[in-house]
């Protein structure tokens, strides 16, 4: 499991933590069932604190990403990617209409904005 | 969480010096990294926590035991490292390891000499031809190598080089793994303990500022940095300490969503690290 | 507490090489049995509280697994331990070197060493690190040089004392001074005791 962190990111490192942890399983680079290193582990690997994996961790829990058997660690939870793929065209969409939005105001028209778009998709 | 080591108002005078009325937790499974300004009150507490000191009022316990019935007991289950060397100088590691190895009954020969392998410590040669940092790898093979629980240290980075300070970190974090060890170790090189402290205990002035988990050190404390109309009496409060100048003011707060609502975007708000921390309660400087 | 005991000897490893050699030079001067004896008693207790003087002992000691009643009674015992070896060794030498000596002077030459003990023990812990050795060394001249002086002085003039003692049989003169003596070794051990576990390191 391949996890990079910052030290001068302004995102805290047990966001960078579950943030790459999300992406890896939605990518289904982590199978459901996969046993992730144990905190401590992970502390050591990344020479970061304990205190710090365990909040990701705990956070990753949270949203069910993972889940934890005592005496036995922590595997990657069945992830519903269907509704997960909805969730997120949904967020896309709402983003959208508000950069529809911005583009009207200021008479931005359609042609232009996929211009826009394309260049930056392609970035 | 389970608390290895339990201080409940405990208050020592000296001529001159006290420390008051100390309530700490030390958790179980942590790295709990303890700092202050050199005569804050680190020494003292650690002498109490270690019994060479007893304290004029209060209750210090360890492993939920108290020293007058179960000195032994909780002393086979520590490791300490101090500042100074403590051994016999004359003397050369064998006949230290020889001197001390009896007193524990879980004594591991074993694992003593792949710590003095590992640190490159010579066996035959006299402690006082050792450098600090040969010194301090010479109690911490000996704090090691008997299982200990709880390991205790001093200011263990002072005076070692940045290198072997990384391979310290390396080997304590090492140690944390199976989760059943516990660390307390006092620094005034906070940059150790951004890499491997799980809590924070700051004392000042004798007195315990705070202890807390390094993730909510991080939540609470901030440095905030804007314009000196924005200071008046109203939202002086939320800092702990404001350093004025011509420019603007910074200042830290303790209280970072307090400051968000009283100033919003007026303001810049950056991390603070424990030095900055340390320095603002300190009081600062008061010129530019 | 076997263990406390035994580190003097790890300790003082090499000094130990000398003490032959010194308990020889005074069978070699003729010194008289006894004082011998009480020098050979002395070696070993005393340099230990030399060796401890210099370094952090007692930080390290207590951060060990022992308590302050541990390492204090592992002084007074060790200093009796020590004392039946000092013996042992002594009586060899002078035996080996025909030199004659009487149980009497070992019992003197032992009482005196445990007296002396009882005496100076405490102030190791009373008296700041640095004075004591001093202190110590004061002391003991003191009571090898004027001790009998002041002997001979009360013998001639404290009558009533000196008849008393004189018109005790042998046996009760010396039941009364072993009595005397392991009573005030008790009572030191005792205080020390009391001393050591009020100290701050």
């Amino acid at each position: 499991m391949q996890i990079i962190i910052s030290n001068s990111s302004k995102e805290p490192i047990y966001e960078q933590i579950t943030n790459q942890i999300k992406s890896l399983i939605l990518a289904g680079e982590l199978q459901e069932g996969t046993a992730v290193p144990s905190m401590r582990k992970l502390a050591k690997d990344l020479r970061i604190s304990v205190i710090t994996t365990k909040r990701a961790y705990e956070e990753l829990e949270k949203e069910g990403f993972i889940y934890s058997i005592v005496g036995k660690g922590s595997f990657v939870a069945e992830q519903n990617l269907e509704l997960m793929r909805e969730k997120k065209l949904k967020v896309i969409e709402e983003q959208l209409i508000a950069v529809i939005t911005n583009s009207r105001e200021i008479g931005l028209s359609l042609d232009e904005l996929q211009q826009l778009l394309k260049i930056l998709y392609e970035e | 969480m389970e608390n290895v080591v339990e201080l409940k108002s405990v208050t020592k005078n000296f001529k001159g010096f006290s420390v008051e009325n100390i309530d700490l937790q030390v958790k179980k499974g942590f790295v709990t990294g303890f700092i202050g300004a050199n005569g804050a009150g680190k020494s003292t507490t650690i002498k109490m926590i270690m019994n060479l000191l007893r304290p004029d009022s209060g209750e210090v316990k360890l492993f939920g035991l108290d020293y007058t019935a179960h000195e032994k007991e909780i002393k086979e289950r520590i490791g300490f490292v101090y500042d100074s060397n403590v051994f016999f100088e004359g003397m050369n590691l064998k006949d230290i390891k020889r001197i001390v190895a009896p007193a524990y009954k879980h004594w591991d020969d074993t694992l003593f000499y792949q710590y003095t392998d590992q640190f490159k410590l010579p066996l035959y040669k006299k402690i006082k031809t050792f450098s600090k940092g040969m010194q301090m790898k010479a109690s911490l093979a000996i704090a090691l190598s008997h299982h200990a629980e709880l390991i205790i240290m001093d200011e263990p980075t002072a005076g070692l080089d940045p290198i072997f300070r990384r391979e310290l970190l390396d080997l304590l974090q090492e140690l944390m793994i199976d989760g059943n060890r516990t660390i307390f170790f006092s620094t005034h090189i906070t940059t150790d303990l951004d890499r491997i402290a799980d809590y924070i205990a700051f004392i000042q002035n004798g007195e315990l500022v705070f202890n807390q988990s390094l993730n909510d050190v991080a939540e609470n404390y901030a440095l905030v940095k804007g314009g000196m109309e924005l200071l008046d009496r109203d939202t002086e409060k939320s800092f702990v300490h404001i350093h004025r100048a011509p420019t603007g003011f910074e200042a830290l707060t303790g209280n970072i969503k307090a400051v968000k609502n009283t100033f919003g975007d007026s303001v810049v708000i950056e991390k603070a690290s424990l030095e900055d921390i340390m320095y603002y309660f300190k009081g600062g400087i008061h010129h530019v | 507490m076997f263990n406390l005991i035994r580190r003097d000897v790890i300790l003082q490893k090499r000094l130990l090489l000398t003490f032959l050699p010194f308990i020889l030079f005074f069978i070699f001067m003729d010194v008289h049995p006894t004082v011998t004896f009480l020098v050979a008693n002395i070696f070993i207790p005393y340099n230990a509280f030399y060796y401890d003087e210099k370094a952090e002992t007692n930080i390290l000691l207590n951060s060990l697994p022992y308590t302050r009643k541990e390492i204090i009674g592992s002084r007074y015992l060790g200093a009796i331990v020590y004392m039946v070896l000092a013996v042992g060794v002594t009586s060899l030498a002078l035996f080996a070197l025909n030199k004659p000596f009487t149980m009497t002077d070992i019992a003197v030459g032992s009482g005196l060493f445990l007296l002396f003990a009882a005496l100076t023990f405490p102030l190791f812990y009373i008296l700041k690190p640095g004075h004591i050795t001093t202190v110590i060394l004061f002391s003991f001249i003191l009571l090898v040089g004027i001790g009998p002086p002041i002997m001979s002085f009360l013998a001639e003039h404290l009558t009533a004392i000196t008849d008393f003692v004189a018109n005790l049989s042998l046996p009760v003169l010396y039941t009364g001074a072993v009595l005397a003596i392991v009573t005030l070794y008790g009572v030191s051990w005792g205080v020390t005791t009391m001393i050591y576990q009020r100290k701050s390191f």
